[in-house]
């Protein structure tokens, strides 16, 4: 079965995809926009999900938290997702804060053993409280730690094997952390397990020269279709989205992205064979 | 250095006005040394949080203009940590810091304090909204018992100035007024309509008549209550005007 491909739903593009068809096979949207109380978010929700298939992506469930999860966080998140019904849900591999203080940011864990107890715990705690299987994102960083044992993709593979959860690889992040520590890109994609990975994110970022921030304001760069296009080869058929989250562009710019990754994702998994 | 510590270390980093280095980074060979690496994220908390509070205090932040705003969100960002996982609550205590800021210009706390309401009312609680047709079901009630509930998102606050004005002239780009003290205190009703936030100024008998609805009392003893304090009104008249508009207005919510 496959999803093809999708954006991230934003409020400048509400009135696209409540006005007309949009040539797009899901939504995905942010969690956090939607755990309120009520008024034209959810309405809003409500009517585009009527179309429109969705995933859910969170950015605040810090689940590498050392403190344990909010539980009520949690439980708003679980209210959500019985409303949305989602494909998944996913949120990032990474602290989001610690002893009641919120950083409002994707903080880098550390790849160790201890580090990765703490988050199979709270990936458990997360799956006991959703019952389905959480979806985890690598995110982009900007420093490493000297107490780390394993790379980011041993790290990751450990996590889903001690606890069944699935990956949301972004393309992007691979290529942003792979620039800022000296990595390739390539070991990473290789180095995940092919049947945990049940979404793509297509994103792009700022060049500082000396290194990349990943800010998700700009088009998806060459560098990032390619390894777009290797991780196609690896992964096989991936449920693929173009995410932006600022600087956003008219819908058709972003659908044009969207028609890029699907031809990419065409030569690759449906190759054209010359007779 | 276990993880409880390394999230301890680093949150204090980012938390601290100063930038401090640290010894758990890993060295790279990779453009920049570890302490521009930390001083990243030190900084994208910063403007994140500053960005959040634009959004919220949109009007507060055209009137002071951009560079004062930036400095006075910065200020409270070092004074405040954020302790609520929905970045949206971050300026709850933005208005009061104003205040303490503005001692002798307390116009800016009331623009403030109006434009964290209208953005608490976008997106607060929904409810099942009084009809006039529900009106005629309490009509028919017993009037010592019958009560009426205010919708989740009213609010009320007292404005000394003239801050409705000043709102009302930034949110259409224009110059805004000169500051002036009110000859009296008005009180302004904030509350969500549809998918819209809206505010409006009360009279003083429309005032308290909220502030009784808000406090539970049944229509009898609301109606002896403003007898009582306002003897010179027709009460019956105005109530019942009032009750009409606050219909229309979906201020009150229904549930038999």
């Amino acid at each position: 079965m496959t999803f093809g491909f999708g954006l991230g739903l934003r409020t400048q593009h509400y009135n696209d995809f409540l006005d007309v068809p949009q040539p797009v096979d899901w939504l995905e949207v942010i969690s956090d926009n939607y755990m309120v109380d009520g008024g034209k978010p959810l309405a809003i929700l409500d009517r585009i999900r009527a179309d429109y298939p969705m995933a859910m992506h969170g950015v605040s469930l810090s689940i590498g938290s050392i403190n344990g999860l909010d539980k009520d966080y949690l439980k708003r998140l679980k209210t959500l997702e019985q409303r949305v019904e989602p494909m998944w849900v996913s949120d990032h591999l990474c602290w989001t804060g610690a002893h009641g203080r919120k950083l409002h940011d994707l903080m880098p864990l550390p790849f160790t053993g201890e580090a990765l107890t703490v988050v199979a715990r709270n990936v458990c705690q997360a799956q006991e409280a959703l019952q389905r299987p959480l979806v985890l994102e690598n995110v982009s960083s900007y420093l490493e730690f000297a107490t780390s044992e394993m790379t980011e993709w041993e790290f990751l593979t450990g996590i889903c094997q001690a606890t069944g959860c699935k990956l949301l690889l972004d393309i992007n992040n691979i290529y942003v952390s792979a620039f800022n520590h000296g990595f390739s890109p390539a070991d990473f994609i290789n180095g995940v397990p092919v049947d945990s990975v049940i979404q793509f994110h297509l994103a792009g970022h700022q060049d500082n020269g000396s290194h990349l921030i990943d800010t998700h304001d700009h088009p998806v760069c060459d560098g990032v279709w390619g390894l777009y296009e290797q991780a196609l080869k690896h992964f096989g058929d991936v449920p693929t989205m173009v995410e932006r989250d600022d600087n956003i562009p008219p819908l058709t710019e972003l659908l044009d992205e969207l028609d890029t990754a699907r031809t990419i994702a065409d030569n690759v998994v449906h190759p054209q064979v010359a007779i | 250095m276990n993880l409880q510590e390394l999230q301890t270390d680093f949150q204090r980093i980012i938390l601290d006005a100063e930038c401090a280095g640290a010894n758990w980074i890993s060295e790279s060979a990779q453009g920049l040394s570890s302490q521009d690496r930390l001083a990243i994220y030190h900084n994208a908390y910063r403007v994140r949080l500053i960005d959040v509070l634009m959004d919220a205090f949109e009007h507060t932040a055209a009137y002071l203009g951009d560079d004062w705003f930036h400095q006075l969100a910065s200020a409270y960002v070092q004074s405040h940590n954020s302790t609520h996982n929905d970045i949206g609550l971050y300026g709850q205590e933005f208005p009061r810091f104003l205040a303490e800021q503005f001692a002798d210009d307390k116009e800016v706390a009331e623009l403030a304090f109006l434009d964290w309401k209208l953005r608490r009312a976008f997106d607060g609680a929904d409810s099942s909204v009084m009809t006039h047709d529900h009106l005629a079901q309490i009509a028919n009630m017993e009037p010592q018992s019958c009560s009426l509930k205010p919708v989740p998102t009213l609010n009320l606050c007292t404005h000394h100035f003239n801050t409705l004005d000043i709102w009302h002239a930034i949110n259409k780009d224009e110059h805004p007024p000169v500051v002036e003290l009110l000859p009296q205190p008005v009180d302004v009703l904030i509350w969500r309509k549809g998918h819209s936030p809206h505010f409006r100024s009360l009279s003083t008998i429309e005032s308290a008549a909220i502030t009784f609805v808000c406090s539970g009392h049944t229509l009898n003893a609301i109606g002896a209550k403003l007898e009582k304090n306002f003897p010179d009104a027709d009460v019956a008249k105005e109530f019942g005007r009032m009750l009409h508009r606050w219909i229309d207005d979906h201020l009150l919510t229904f549930n038999l």
